[in-house]
């Protein structure tokens, strides 16, 4: 088993129109034993911006606090709210600086512009290669695989946000029931331009 | 178990289906590792009429499988006068030996192009070492997967899979070009089978030209 | 085991070759993805016809299903040789069967027959993920589904091969319907599992490399098997 899988666990983005779903899964594992239930790999930056980090727990807490300070210190330096863009290169970069003894951490960076309703998605690899989700839906961690064969035939582009959290969690969950290493119930995030609800939902827990 | 590797090996195999008849086509060379060892070795062989086949891969090998295609042929003629060998029975027969070889840990290390009419109908099938086996109407072994396939696989579709006996000969002296063009274990002397309604026949030793224009024109860049 | 067998081949690169290629290593991962539906009084199945090694494509036309009965099917990928050798191998125990029995042999014993001969070959085994589709005794669609030794499972769906962990998610949650509160829609007809089918393999096909070229469907009713094939994406 690799260290990428150590700790399991599983994210996903999705957009539509003006709206925006982010899932994360809630276990914590140690390889095959589970260690924590309530475990969220979504980290918000501000309400319209989140970043996922999926792979190695620890080296994601890392990554989540050193991204915070170069944030913050941009947000001070500039004035004005970091852009999901230019997150994504912070993080990009971040990841590649370590390109020679690298975090264990997968990137997706999601965000919705609350003026325009336009959507954000990327995601990266552990060394920053950046692809921009322009298929509507981006994905991370152990079950990517699942991930990608469920949203696939699952998605439709511009639903409206009670519809994208339907759609949104169907994938996810049915993903994450043929995997291991990831599960436990899973958060979403469904940002619209002026509301963010934050859902826990239940799943099955094996 | 021991001796699993290959030692006098010959290069790429190339098989087209034209219209009525298959051709394939390969180089003389046998080489020792990247020497340039033997430079008159034949790698097709006329089974009877209707049946042809080529091979890449180790040359003693294949010299072994050639003996007993030669010696199943015979039988055939002395036991069951007009019942020749077919491309199908011989692409079968060669999968179970190839697979059993394999399954034993002692390979023939390999790759087959059998051609042929069956049934009146054009034939050509691939083998390799393990008993990997499918069929195709384009066919290439080796270093001719990369070179070749993509200007035979063009030229079919050009020509909506109608392809002349003519216009098949043609393509693979094109092909076998570019094989000695590019890849360093092949030969500019070469063969070509060709078999059709009329019978089987080997045609060759040719010889490839030094000629780059060939090479340039399937280039991109 | 594999890894040992492939680091006993690997350790066999000796001085004496003149080339350098590893040594032999008896299997080749061949892909190929496959997927059964059944349903009451039917069962389909399907199968991509891209034959690969690596990144290369062998064959866009190799067809992985074999039709044993008028009421089953079987369907073999993985390693190529061994999916060739154990159909064929079938094959001759089937017709051992109608001969002692004078009688088409049933699928619930097909399926056993599946799961021994796999098993048989426990300590060299045949590389391949095999599905065996058919109708039982009482003309119900029946799923069983292999891993390489004869671990086996009757299911309603089922995923396989390259592309299976992309399909039987997606199977599970149209099928399946875990996590839904909804009622359940009314009784599953063929057309729709054809449907199903090959929404599937597309989404596969758009995703996974190793899957594409065609869909090739059979469908199996108490009539007989009907044949379909389908566009996939051919890069």
């Amino acid at each position: 088993m690799s260290i990428e899988s150590y700790n399991g666990g599983a994210v996903m983005a999705m957009a539509g129109k003006e709206c925006l779903a982010v899932v994360c899964d809630k276990r914590l594992g140690a390889r095959l034993t589970t260690i924590g239930m309530n475990h969220s790999k979504i980290y918000e930056i501000n309400p319209y911006l989140y970043v996922c980090l999926p792979g190695l727990a620890t080296d994601a807490l890392t990554v989540y606090q050193r991204l915070r300070f170069r944030v913050n210190m941009y947000e001070l330096k500039e004035s004005r709210k970091i852009s999901p863009q230019v997150l994504c290169s912070m993080l990009s970069n971040l990841l590649y600086e370590h390109r020679f003894g690298n975090y264990f951490i997968g990137g997706v960076v999601a965000g919705l512009d609350p003026a325009t309703g336009k959507t954000y998605l990327y995601a990266m690899d552990c060394l920053g290669a950046i692809t921009i989700g322009t298929e509507g839906f981006v994905t991370g961690g152990h079950c990517e695989e699942q991930l990608y064969g469920t949203c696939e035939a699952l998605y439709r582009p511009d639903l409206g946000p009670e519809e994208l959290l339907e759609v949104a969690s169907q994938a996810f969950l049915s993903a994450c029931d043929r995997d291991a290493g990831s599960g436990w119930g899973a958060f979403v995030y469904i940002v619209t331009k002026n509301k963010v609800e934050l859902k826990s939902l239940k799943a099955r827990m094996d | 178990m021991s001796n699993s590797y290959p030692v006098n090996t010959g290069s790429s195999v190339i098989g087209l289906c034209f219209d009525d008849g298959v051709v394939i086509a390969a180089d003389t060379l046998v080489s020792y590792g990247k020497m340039a060892r033997f430079f008159d070795c034949s790698r097709l062989y006329k089974v009877n009429q209707t049946t042809i086949a080529g091979c890449g891969g180790d040359y003693a090998d294949y010299q072994f499988l050639h003996n007993l295609i030669e010696q199943k042929q015979i039988d055939r003629e002395a036991n069951e006068q007009g019942v020749d060998l077919s491309p199908r029975a011989l692409h079968s027969w060669l999968t179970r030996v190839q697979y059993n070889r394999r399954s034993k840990f002692e390979p023939l290390w390999t790759s087959w192009v059998v051609g042929g009419i069956d049934e009146g109908k054009p034939f050509l099938g691939f083998v390799d070492k393990l008993g990997t086996a499918y069929k195709d109407s384009i066919i290439a072994t080796g270093f001719g997967t990369y070179m070749a396939v993509p200007v035979m696989r063009k030229f079919y579709d050009d020509k909506n899979g109608r392809i002349t006996r003519d216009e098949a000969i043609g393509l693979m002296k094109k092909c076998i070009g570019l094989l000695f063009a590019r890849d360093c274990s092949a030969h500019n002397m070469y063969e070509i089978a060709v078999v059709d309604a009329n019978g089987a026949e080997i045609l060759g030793p040719l010889r490839a030209t030094h000629d780059w224009s060939n090479v340039k024109e399937h280039r991109t860049s | 085991m594999f890894k040992e067998m492939q680091s006993l081949a690997n350790a066999q690169m000796t001085d004496a070759s003149p080339h350098k290629v590893a040594g032999f290593y008896p299997y080749a991962d061949n892909g190929g993805t496959l997927a059964a539906i059944a349903g009451d009084g039917f069962v389909v199945i399907g199968g991509d016809t891209r034959l690969t090694t690596g990144y290369q494509i062998y064959s866009r036309e190799a067809s992985k299903l074999t039709k044993l009965t008028d009421k089953t099917i079987i369907g073999s990928c993985g390693c190529w040789c061994d999916s060739l050798t154990f159909t064929k191998g079938l094959h001759i125990r089937l017709q051992y069967y109608l001969y002692e029995n004078n009688k088409p042999i049933s699928t619930n014993a097909t399926a056993q027959l599946v799961s021994n001969m796999l098993y048989q070959k426990r300590f060299f085994p045949y590389y391949v993920s095999t599905i065996v589709a058919g109708l039982d005794a009482d003309n119900q669609g029946a799923v069983y589904s292999y891993d390489p030794v004869g671990s086996t499972e009757r299911h309603r769906y089922r995923a396989q091969g390259t592309a299976g962990s992309l399909i039987q998610p997606f199977l599970d949650c149209v099928l399946g319907r875990g996590n839904q509160t909804a009622p359940e829609p009314e009784k599953l007809t063929k057309e729709q599992a054809m449907i199903y089918l090959k929404d599937a393999f597309m989404s596969a096909a758009e995703r996974e490399i190793g899957c594409g070229d065609f869909l090739q469907i059979m469908i199996v009713t108490p009539q007989g098997v009907e044949e379909e094939r389908f566009k996939l994406r051919k890069d």
